[in-house]
């Protein structure tokens, strides 16, 4: 498994995540889980379905699964190995037809659009495909793009950010925020409980998201979600 | 015990299985009649649009399998999301179509333009008095929801309300025809509670 950096820091196998993660303890540490294959060669979506499978056996909270979904064999497989959204990236530029085709299927809340984005030059650029290929269209018209395929979230990843624990970019693209109609989960550049706090008492973010805290620092999500709890901010409580 | 998780090609039935398998009860995903009429309790799971699953109900002929064990034997049902709006009279999704109609609920789009829509994400709910489902919970009523219709009845007794912009239906005990509007299957230990308290029925 690999965290979610676009240096692509290696941090173990499936393996090594089972023998150091109780992922049923963390489960209760976070609301939603996002499992994405980042490999950039030889995907195998039935080989990462198993390992789907294998890691939520026994969590019980939403799951999104994305990362070489090409057809809606692929999504009706993940489906099948217990995903309930889907997350889409290249193919919300490449292939318009099997967002639509899943959007009418499914409905649009299977479908959480994935935007990797950069700051260049003071300009904001798209990149698909990994963050390997850079896209021409401006980010707000490729937001408007998205949002008009009828998709149900937008996962929102700042690619300077990632991997860097400081803070999320939410200052720089507040402008971009507005004009987001649909839910809003924003990610890259989490370090501590303060960035989640930051972010969650923004008025334009709906959730947050991390790969960085828990695969690297012992219990922090449970300590993350005490204080963001502490903080009064509204996130659900169990029994 | 045996529970049948009726698959109709749509939802989320590996996660339903999975919290059944967590609590240590024996279920089957079927779409064969026999197996549907002998279960003790029903589940009918469900993602997607509401006009593509009653199609894929009738094409499977479960319409009269289903209201035999619901309405005839009385075999307690819970319809989960999507299952839950089928076992209503009607959706307006895409065009109007009839449910099941083993609850007199409406299904229609959230009338607030203002609000984020898919309504997605943990929520609290109002249980209703004496109810079976919440039986053993405490003040913190979580689940998680992801939908962009909504329920609407004139039935007060043993429903549950959400509130998104306007109160709706989070779920209902009515006779032996349960539903929720949220993910028992996803809402952490909330979800796994209330499931266990629809096995004890």
């Amino acid at each position: 498994m690999l965290s979610r950096n676009f240096r692509l820091q290696k941090v173990g196998d499936f393996n090594w995540l089972k023998k150091h993660y109780n992922f049923e303890k963390i489960a209760f540490s976070i609301d939603e889980l996002i499992i994405l294959d980042v490999s950039r060669n030889n995907r195998d979506i039935v080989k990462f379905s198993n390992v789907v499978k294998e890691v939520i056996s026994n969590v019980f909270i939403p799951v999104s699964v994305g990362g070489g979904i090409r057809d809606l064999n692929d999504a009706d497989l993940l489906l099948k190995s217990g995903a309930d959204k889907i997350v889409l990236n290249s193919s919300l530029n490449n292939n318009n037809s099997l967002v639509k085709e899943l959007v009418k299927k499914y409905g649009s809340q299977f479908i959480v659009a994935s935007i990797d984005y950069k700051i260049e030059n003071e300009n904001f650029v798209v990149y698909i495909e990994n963050g390997s290929r850079k896209l021409e269209i401006s980010l707000l018209d490729y937001i408007e793009n998205i949002e008009n395929l009828n998709i149900g979230e937008i996962y929102f990843n700042s690619m300077d950010k990632d991997g860097t624990g400081q803070g999320f970019d939410i200052d720089k693209v507040e402008f971009i925020l507005k004009q987001i109609t649909c839910p809003l989960i924003i990610s890259g550049g989490a370090g501590n409980e303060l960035h989640f706090i930051e972010a969650l008492k923004h008025c334009l973010i709906d959730a947050v998201a991390t790969a960085n805290l828990y695969n690297f620092i012992g219990d922090s999500l449970p300590k993350s979600r005490e204080q963001i709890i502490k903080h009064n901010i509204k996130i659900a409580n169990w029994i | 015990m045996t529970v049948a998780i009726v698959d109709y090609g749509m939802g989320n039935i590996y996660s339903v299985q999975s919290a059944l398998k967590f609590l240590g009860c024996d279920s089957i995903c079927t779409s064969n009649k026999e197996e549907i009429i002998n279960a003790d309790k029903i589940i009918l799971p469900g993602v997607g649009s509401f006009k593509q699953a009653i199609e894929n109900i009738e094409k499977l002929n479960l319409i009269p399998v289903l209201k035999k064990a619901v309405i005839e034997n009385k075999t307690p049902i819970l319809g989960i999301c999507l299952g839950m709006q089928l076992l209503g009279f009607s959706s307006t999704e895409e065009t109007i179509s009839k449910g099941l109609g083993f609850f007199p609920g409406v299904v229609e789009k959230f009338k607030n333009n203002s609000l984020k829509i898919p309504h997605v994400g943990f929520n609290n709910i109002t249980p209703p008095h004496n109810s079976i489902l919440y039986s053993n919970f405490n003040n913190n009523l979580d689940f998680y929801f992801v939908h962009s219709y909504r329920m609407s009845t004139d039935i007060k007794k043993g429903v549950a309300f959400c509130n998104y912009g306007e109160d709706f239906v989070a779920s209902f005990e009515y006779q032996n025809i349960f539903g929720t509007q949220f993910h028992p299957e996803k809402s952490q230990t909330n979800g796994l509670n209330l499931i266990q308290n629809f096995l004890n029925i």
